[in-house]
């Protein structure tokens, strides 16, 4: 593999000449390890698809808490930099549980806010901090006092947080941050709660972020506002953007590079020498470059991991094909009861007062014209979006306007009319993913490679392997879902939809650009999908596969129901051709 | 707290003058910011940089150059589209046509920003420039004699460009062909591509107003405090983004708006809230996380579609 030779004479390289200006100046060993505590930091926002500039305000409260806590109340530090990331935690959870529900922008502009309110108050409490004054050394951040830390708890420290990183990767959290980073849309009609996890990888940086600062106070011994300003929070950030946001090892080779970059700059470069301004701007435009020419960062220079297709392909020791017999009923009356629901979207109305019901084990089509609402009654079925007026009572229960993982998980999945895969994600990952809700090992347990974590990912990796077999694309398998043809990614997305056991499966347009041989197939297959017991509301504009599938067909047009009916009595429907022909 | 303070006519229209001066700044500088917002979908973190950049420009211009206060004016602005016109060449363009996400455009923007602050510390060093009193002269004027109401030659100065500023940018958007097309592209560059607009030069266009704007901002600020630093745009930056907010992402009459509400709630809470200078920096972050918190739309908040 040529790509990941060269990717290893990068690091190589990263790695010899840190080593090297490390051994010239020991003291940039501590730096530089800091660098890489941050640069995780940054990651765990950013591989969630976030964009935080909180490291450093985080920092600077785990420098300071960790540092007055040491000196002002002669707490070792062992209790005082714990109690300083706690902190650190708490304040995370105040800001990112009201901000992170809201579109991803809002925490790129609260955290600035935040880094900036966490400077001025260091500056402000001049008793506490020392103030703006800088190293203010008389207000008992005495140089000896402070400086505790060896280097090899710093080092200690990276190794357990690289340990960390790269378990929760392989565990089924970090399965769900993958996802969520590829589309949260998806991720959420996947069972996955989407907001806890954006708080969990929040929450996780800010903690890092505060070990890094509590650490670094220790280590430097002496502390200033500046230090923690927002060029500063830049910093961080770039080292996680150079070194990539996909996969954990990447920004501690950024932090490595650009550390050392400036160093070696000015070494070789006489005239550099006094330009204070350099690191800045070799940040700076390590940010643009690599945001713009290398956007998967030093990281993508390494082979993607095998999804060990063949491994399960082997492991699949339990005949059958992966489908799961739909689960019996538990109460009586319909399935699902759509009861005059409307949805408007700044005045138009992409629903009105549509109601219809779905008994166990119909096969339901839903027909009408291009914006009839066919796409947006699916939507508030999944909960994408709540309905602006009406009921959804799935088995008697209503559930309108909850959150579409809590839908996925209670037994409703869906497939989309315009793909919406994990693109990166190789075909096998992608129907793992299903298996979100039903894999029990807590991260904890991941962290200590539990038997059964091992055990439960196994079974899930070889029942998707099964399922993929049966839909026909075990070749493709190890392939990243993005490379599929058009067809194949339809198939995929019914069988991640089918990976989650649900017992109702919504289809949007799922014979969509496939051809007359592969729409047909599909129809045997949704017809199959009924025998087992499996209910299913499907869209679609193939009238032939519409009319072979399906026991009864609800019309809609301009958001109104128009019709319903069986089959035949549909097709001779008056209102209905007229909305298909329009008037004669 | 001096309760004769809420008795006092004079300091109540003081604070009233001198809470809109600073309102209409932060308007000017955020009506460029959420503009591009607007159009775009991204955040131009490299908005302050340009502002602060404007500010050496203007006093390049008049304090260096000995060119009166017009020609600073339009030093400043011009200098501001430029440097967003190279922002949007160099920074933004190039992640368009690659289709990366929106997250990636705030990042180069970042990174920009960065750039920016640097090359201005490295050419013009920490220390503050200041005008000589020829550029405006500093005597205020009074009205109601020396105990009465006090406005400064920069306070009027600021009020009238802010003015024609703001009608100007809204009868620009709402009347003009350009500011058609420029409605057109916020609401979908797809469908404005496929009308035969030509999407690029309108954002190009985009880019030029925001930063003369923003560059309008650095030299009013730069003329009101009288403190030219590298560090400028930190202290505003994070201003207009509680004004963008506060008024609606996007929303332009939102930002002139919420400017002009953090301005007189800074101005007041500093004349009466005791230990009030001290917290004049962290209300546009109190204002910023609340309105988050139970109106994230802004007061003024409006869907994507009739948005800039």
């Amino acid at each position: 593999m040529k790509k990941s030779y060269a990717s290893w004479i990068v690091a190589a390289l990263i790695v010899a000449v840190d080593a090297f200006l490390c051994v010239k100046n020991p003291q940039d060993l501590d730096r530089l390890l800091i660098n890489a505590i941050l640069a995780l930091s940054a990651f765990a926002t950013l591989h969630a698809r976030l964009l935080s500039l909180a490291s450093a305000g985080f920092a600077a409260i785990g420098a300071y808490a960790s540092a007055i806590l040491a000196i002002k109340l002669g707490l070792p530090i062992w209790l005082s930099i714990p109690a300083a990331v706690l902190a650190c935690g708490i304040v995370a959870l105040i800001i990112g549980l009201p901000v992170l529900k809201l579109n991803d922008v809002y925490l790129a502009i609260c955290t600035l806010g935040f880094g900036e309110i966490v400077r001025v108050s260091i500056i402000l409490l001049p008793s506490l901090t020392g103030g703006s004054t800088g190293a203010n050394l008389s207000t008992g951040f005495a140089y000896e006092a402070m400086k505790q830390t060896r280097t090899w708890e710093l080092a200690l420290a990276l190794l357990a947080l690289c340990y960390l990183f790269w378990a929760t990767s392989r565990s089924k959290t970090g399965r769900a941050l993958r996802a969520i980073r590829e589309n949260p849309d998806a991720a959420a009609t996947m069972g996955i709660n989407v907001v806890v996890y954006k708080n969990g990888a929040f929450l996780a940086s800010a903690l890092i972020a505060g070990l890094a600062g509590a650490f670094y106070a220790h280590s430097v011994g002496s502390l200033d506002a500046g230090d923690f300003k927002f060029s500063r929070a830049v910093d961080i950030l770039s080292y996680a953007v150079l070194g990539g946001s996909g996969a954990w090892f990447g920004p501690i080779l950024g932090a490595g590079l650009l550390t050392a970059l400036p160093i070696l700059l000015r070494d070789g470069l006489r005239f550099l020498k006094d330009f204070s301004q350099l690191p800045n701007i070799v940040n700076g435009l390590a940010l643009m470059l690599a945001i713009i020419f290398m956007p998967g960062g030093l990281a993508a220079l390494f082979a993607r991991r095998s999804s060990r297709a063949s491994e399960a392909r082997g492991e699949a020791s339990t005949p059958g094909d992966g489908i799961e017999d739909a689960e019996e009923e538990r109460v009586s009356g319909p399935m699902l009861a759509v009861e005059g629901l409307s949805r408007s979207f700044g005045g138009v109305a992409a629903l009105c007062d549509v109601s219809f019901a779905i008994e166990r084990g119909q096969v339901i089509g839903l027909i009408g014209p291009n914006g009839a609402g066919k796409t947006t009654l699916i939507n508030t079925v999944s909960g994408i979006f709540p309905p602006s007026s009406g009921k959804i009572k799935w088995e008697g229960r209503e559930i309108q306007g909850r959150a579409a993982h809590r839908i996925a998980s209670g037994g409703i999945a869906r497939s989309y009319q315009n793909i919406q895969l994990f693109g990166e994600m190789s075909v096998l990952e992608n129907i793992v993913v299903g298996h979100h809700s039903r894999i029990h090992t807590s991260l904890a347990g991941s962290w200590l490679r539990l038997r059964s974590e091992k055990r439960e990912e196994r079974a899930a990796r070889a029942e998707a392997m099964a399922l993929i077999e049966r839909l026909g694309l075990g070749d493709l398998a190890d392939q990243e879902a993005s490379k599929l043809s058009y067809g194949d990614q339809r198939r995929v997305e019914i069988a991640r939809a089918l990976a989650l056991r649900p017992r109702l499966l919504l289809l949007d347009e799922p014979a969509a650009g496939m051809n007359e041989i592969e729409t047909a197939a599909l129809g045997d297959f949704i017809l199959e999908l009924k025998e087992r017991g499996y209910t299913i509301l499907v869209v679609e504009h193939h009238m032939d596969l519409i009319m072979k599938i399906c026991d009864e067909i609800v019309v809609l047009n301009f958001g109104s129901k128009i019709a319903q009916g069986a089959p035949e009595e549909v097709s001779r429907n008056e209102a209905v051709l007229e909305a298909y022909l329009g008037r004669e | 707290m001096d309760l004769s303070l809420f008795a006092n006519p004079v300091f109540l229209v003081q604070n009233l003058v001198d809470g809109l001066s600073r309102g209409a700044l932060y308007g000017v500088y955020a009506m460029g910011f959420t503009l591009i917002f607007g159009v775009l979908d991204i955040l131009n973190l490299a908005h302050a940089a340009t502002f602060m950049w404007c500010a050496f420009a203007g006093y390049l211009v008049m304090a260096v150059g000995g060119l009166p206060l017009p020609a600073g004016l339009a030093a400043a602005m011009l200098a501001g589209a430029l440097i967003a016109l190279l922002l949007e060449l160099l920074a933004f363009r190039p992640l368009r046509r690659e289709g990366a996400d929106k997250l990636s455009s705030m990042i180069s923007s970042i990174g920009a920003s960065l750039i920016l602050v640097s090359l201005a510390e490295a050419a013009f060093g920490a220390q503050t420039r200041r005008f000589p009193n020829s550029v405006l002269d500093p005597k205020p004027f009074y009205i109601g004699g020396f105990s009465g109401v006090r406005i400064s030659r920069a306070q009027i100065l600021i009020l009238a460009a802010s003015v024609v500023l703001m009608v100007g940018l809204g009868l620009f958007i709402r009347r003009t062909k350009m500011g058609k097309a420029i409605r057109a592209v916020a609401a979908s560059q797809k469908a404005a591509r496929l009308l035969g607009i030509d999407v690029n030069g309108v954002i190009v266009v985009t880019f030029l107003v925001a930063g003369a704007l923003a560059g309008a901002a650095g030299i009013l600020v730069a003329l009101l405090t009288n403190n030219i630093v590298p560090g400028m745009g930190n202290q505003i930056e994070l201003r207009g983004l509680a004004v963008v907010i506060l008024g609606g992402m996007g929303n332009i009459e939102g930002a002139v708006v919420g400017g002009f509400v953090l301005g007189l709630v800074e101005t007041f809470t500093i004349a009466y809230a005791p230990g009030g200078s001290d917290i004049k920096d962290a209300i546009a972050f109190l204002i910023l996380f609340i309105i988050l918190l139970v109106k994230p739309n802004g007061i003024m908040g409006r869907g994507k579609a009739d948005r800039a």
